[in-house]
């Protein structure tokens, strides 16, 4: 990722209710808000911001933007963030939730192609506290200060982040990654980010039981003991959902996590090998903090920034 | 969401995958008209898994054992769930059975191609030999043959197996679906193939995109979960709720965001309280928030769960900036105030009624009865994080709320509270 305060920031779907909210919080916050595009509002001026029908409007007529920040709705996303692509963005952040999976595939074969990062969806974005906010975030909640937050949710990062700047912690960088099953950039493609950033000399990581996927925080886990010389500090939310609720009718479940399920009861199939154990086990394993609530973090972060001098 | 049996079967009828004749039964009567030749199979229409184990599929050679088979099953819960309707269909005598799956994988971000050269009930077996393609670009027929293959088909059968799994595929896409299962895949001595069973799991985000699916769903028996909330809503306002319920919990719990809901479900349990179930509001919920439907949303959630008779307490925790936090101060204000008038002018439709207010007096604060009306409501404990509240505010001091600032006293305090309820139930009657 490449974010500088002085990044240029486009914002697509800037006419939707929660876009024109938040655009106005990120200009008075300071970030270098461009242009908005909303086919059909074009020409228009929103909050001192020039409107365009097309992201290539928007470019030829303020010259090529860093990030885009897409706040439109579901359906509309996947095509969105392929404008933004064929329009020569490389770094787009998905504030939209409930992006249909399938939609989600053919984006991420999309980056992948052209190496473009995609944080979210259903991300609340990006903010370094007193620099730069890009997304929903409440920037009351935050201070500027040395922890890195990554965190697999919205506003629970909220919560961590005010329980650290009230305990006199600030954070370097908050990044909300997404909560959905698909998210576009991993929690170790922004582990190696925070390894490399002076200011962060702490992480600390959220993230919740999600019954889709285990691999990103096992390979995190790995990342962080082989490679990582920052301390970590994990919160996982999700922890006491009895199992059967969460293997529930209504579930997104992958026929594979589930794996085959016609014959079984599922009760049977929640046993051990959910992906829930496997991913707080791999930390237990690496012997990283886990933090059993958000009013624990501030404590594990101190004694943390005492082990590594 | 997952389809039941023979809403799978239609769907596969209509893009060409082989199924057995078939008729719903909705009623053991409706077995006089049988159109199908016995013998016939009688399947129990549930979501759940492990039918047959359960005793959920018969077989019956005339029509009075298929009478008193339909009686049983639809007698006969299946992991907690009644079967509305059954399926009858003709027998199919399969020299072979095969497993095919379409699914995403969420590690890989692709869909995949499942396939086992052994299928039916002995899932093991299923397993042990479980292949797999992914489908990594564009979809195109070679990817069915390769797994055709990796599961050790020769012959004719590549070509009749990759067909089904090409159209398991493109039903899969079309409908923006979670997962496609054939199990087993059934085939006749003579080399036809026949779909013996099979399961549809539909995406939720995308079924508004799909009103054939949306209409199926909305024909489902309901949930528990649906079932412990009044559902006279436009279900295009539709309230994401935590998908469990603990049917022994008493507490409530209302929030904006569904990590924070698992947080606080943690810290609930942890604490030794028991959550019953718990609603989202806010922007990850609607996706379109503007004030107005904001405070609608609080509103239909507060009324949802208020007139949950289960919930003793009601444990609200809006994490925002100050504007949102007072404004969540005048939603549940206005909401009591509500309440409590609406009870003094209809007393007739209080459920939890105890002592009825005398109706002179219906415009008077809620704070100056606060007794009775403890009586007729969860007790409300609220937690606002975001900015300074003033604590001396008008609503804040006189509602019958408990305020915290502090995430970890307000679940204490909500459990405490919810003890008392209990207590109170089982024992003497409380005096406050």
């Amino acid at each position: 990722m490449k974010l500088t305060p002085d990044s240029k920031i486009l914002i697509q779907g800037i006419a939707e209710p929660l876009a024109s909210t938040y655009t106005a919080r990120m200009t008075a916050y300071g970030t270098k808000v461009v242009a908005g595009v909303s086919a059909g509002q074009g020409g228009q001026t929103l909050d001192g911001i020039p409107v365009f029908d097309l992201v290539e409007q928007a470019i030829q007529s303020v010259g090529a933007v860093d990030i885009s920040i897409i706040f439109v709705r579901p359906y509309a996303a996947l095509d969105a963030a392929l404008e933004a692509i064929a329009a020569g963005i490389r770094q787009i952040i998905l504030i939209t939730g409930g992006i249909p999976p399938l939609d989600m595939v053919r984006l991420l074969r999309k980056a992948e192609a052209t190496q473009t990062l995609i944080v979210g969806p259903s991300s609340a974005g990006i903010i370094v506290p007193g620099k730069v906010l890009l997304g929903t975030h409440e920037p009351e909640f935050y201070s500027p200060g040395s922890v890195g937050l990554l965190s697999r949710s919205g506003n629970l990062t909220y919560e961590v982040a005010g329980e650290m700047t009230r305990a006199g912690y600030g954070q370097s960088i908050a990044v909300s990654i997404g909560s959905e099953p698909f998210v576009g950039s991993s929690v170790v493609q922004w582990l190696e980010i925070l390894a490399a950033d002076k200011n962060t000399k702490v992480i600390v990581l959220v993230s919740h039981i999600s019954h889709t996927s285990s691999s990103d925080e096992q390979a995190a886990a790995e990342y962080i003991v082989a490679t990582l010389d920052k301390p970590v500090i994990v919160y996982f939310v999700g922890r006491l959902l009895p199992q059967e609720k969460l293997l529930g009718p209504g579930n997104a479940l992958g026929f594979w996590r589930q794996e085959a399920m016609l014959a079984s009861p599922q009760a049977e199939l929640a046993a051990e090998q959910t992906p829930e154990n496997r991913k707080i086990a791999a930390f237990k394993q690496a012997k990283i903090p886990i933090a059993e609530r958000p009013s624990q973090i501030p404590d594990l972060v101190k004694k943390a920034l005492k082990k590594s001098g | 969401m997952d389809l039941l049996e023979y809403q799978a079967k239609e769907l596969f009828r209509e893009m060409g995958i082989p199924v057995l004749p078939s008729q719903r039964i909705d009623n053991s009567r409706d077995l006089k008209g049988l159109q199908i030749p016995y013998p016939v199979v009688l399947k129990s229409q549930v979501r759940a898994g492990g039918r047959g184990r359960a005793g959920g599929i018969r077989f019956a050679e005339n029509t009075i054992d298929a009478i008193a088979a339909a009686r049983t099953i639809f007698n006969l819960p299946i992991l907690g769930e009644y079967p509305q309707v059954l399926l009858a269909e003709a027998k199919y005598d399969a020299t072979r059975e095969f497993y095919l799956a379409v699914t995403l994988d969420y590690d890989l971000r692709r869909p995949v191609l499942l396939g086992s050269s052994q299928g039916g009930m002995n899932l093991e077996a299923v397993m042990e030999l479980l292949q797999q393609v992914v489908v990594d670009q564009e979809f195109s027929s070679f990817y069915a043959r390769h797994l055709t293959l990796k599961m050790g088909l020769q012959g004719s059968l590549i070509q009749s197996v990759s067909t089904v799994i090409e159209k398991m595929y493109h039903l899969f896409v079309q409908n923006d679906l979670d997962g496609v299962e054939i199990n087993p895949l059934g085939v006749s001595p003579t080399g036809e193939l026949m779909a013996l069973d099979g399961k549809i799991t539909v995406n939720d985000a995308a079924l508004r995109r799909h009103p054939a699916l949306a209409s199926l769903a909305a024909k489902m028996p309901q949930s528990d979960i649906a079932k412990e909330t009044p559902t006279d809503i436009d279900p295009g306002k539709f309230l994401p709720i935590q998908n469990w319920l603990n049917r022994d919990g008493n507490i409530g719990i209302l929030c904006n965001g569904t990590s924070l809901a698992m947080a606080m479900v943690d810290l609930v349990y942890s604490a030794g309280g028991k959550p019953r179930l718990c609603l989202i509001v806010g922007e990850e919920a609607s996706g379109n928030l503007t004030p107005a439907s904001w405070r609608e949303q609080l509103e239909q959630a507060l009324e949802r769960l208020t007139q949950n008779k289960n919930i003793k307490v009601l444990l609200v925790n809006i994490l925002g900036n100050t504007a949102a936090s007072q404004e969540v101060v005048a939603v549940i204000d206005s909401y009591l105030q509500r309440k409590v008038n609406e009870m003094t002018e209809h007393p007739q439709r209080m459920t939890r009624r105890v002592s009825t207010p005398s109706p002179k007096d219906s415009r008077t604060r809620i704070g100056d009865r606060r007794p009775e009306f403890l009586t007729l409501l969860p007790q409300f404990v609220v937690r606002l994080a975001g900015g300074e509240l003033d604590k001396s505010q008008e609503p804040l001091a006189t509602m019958p709320v408990h305020w915290s600032d502090n995430l970890d006293d307000a679940v204490e305090q909500a459990i405490s509270l919810a003890k008392a309820a209990a207590k109170s139930r089982s024992g003497t009657p409380s005096t406050k």
